[in-house]
């Protein structure tokens, strides 16, 4: 299908390829479709964008690349919800608010988007316990590509 | 919005599997103790916006940045 998007004009996604939220992610709960996009080859960033609302995208990246021991487990709620079945499948996203330059931009830590490859649900999931960053600036560590 | 009135050890039931029991209530704070099966997700309300709010203010306003690193 063809999909209009907010900065990458018209693309073709396959259907196969929608990220299902089945609430949305807070503050956007009415969003339940999203697809990833490459910004460009080798590069750590990817733009999320909202099959509903041509306007929305988010940029995400992986929370590995972007700091050291970052830590995940995976509560019995999240791997139910998802239908997690092997931790081969799970892809771990963080979203990144983009300031005047990448080093003041932040990622958000503290909820990652947790996605099962195989069947493409996915969720934004809040780790109440960790000591995560919501607003963990890129620049503290370094970054590649 | 349902509003009930309940002193301490007093309970209320939601649906079949989820039990809210009141179990302090000392000047402004209440305690309140939430049994619920492992698969329902309970976030405190401020941590809930505060994620909100950062997923607000992530929205993409344009991919100059990108554009730029590029050059």
């Amino acid at each position: 299908m063809k999909l209009k998007t907010a900065y990458m004009g018209e693309v073709e996604i396959e259907t196969k390829n929608i990220l299902k939220f089945e609430h949305g992610i807070p503050g956007f709960e009415k969003e339940k479709g999203f697809v990833l996009l490459p910004i460009e080859e080798n590069s750590i960033f990817q733009v999320l964008q909202s099959v509903r609302t041509e306007s929305l995208a988010f940029i995400i990246t992986s929370p590995y690349a972007i700091t050291e021991n970052y830590n995940l487990e995976l509560d019995e709620s999240i791997i139910r919800a998802l239908e997690i079945k092997n931790e081969n499948e799970v892809a771990v996203f963080a979203i990144v608010s983009l300031k005047d330059t990448l080093d003041n931009s932040t990622a958000n830590l503290k909820a990652p988007i947790i996605l099962n490859t195989t069947n493409k649900k996915a969720k934004q999931l809040i780790l109440d316990k960790q000591a995560y960053s919501i607003r963990h600036q890129l620049s503290l560590e370094s970054t590649k590509g | 919005m349902l509003v009930l009135s309940r002193k301490v050890g007093e309970t209320i039931w939601i649906g079949e599997d989820i039990e809210i029991v009141i179990s302090e209530v000392k000047g402004e704070q209440v305690k309140i103790g939430i049994r619920a099966p492992r698969n329902i997700e309970v976030i405190r309300g401020e941590l809930r916006k505060d994620i909100s709010d950062s997923n607000t203010e992530a929205v993409i306003k344009d991919l100059d940045l990108f554009k730029n690193m590029k050059k």
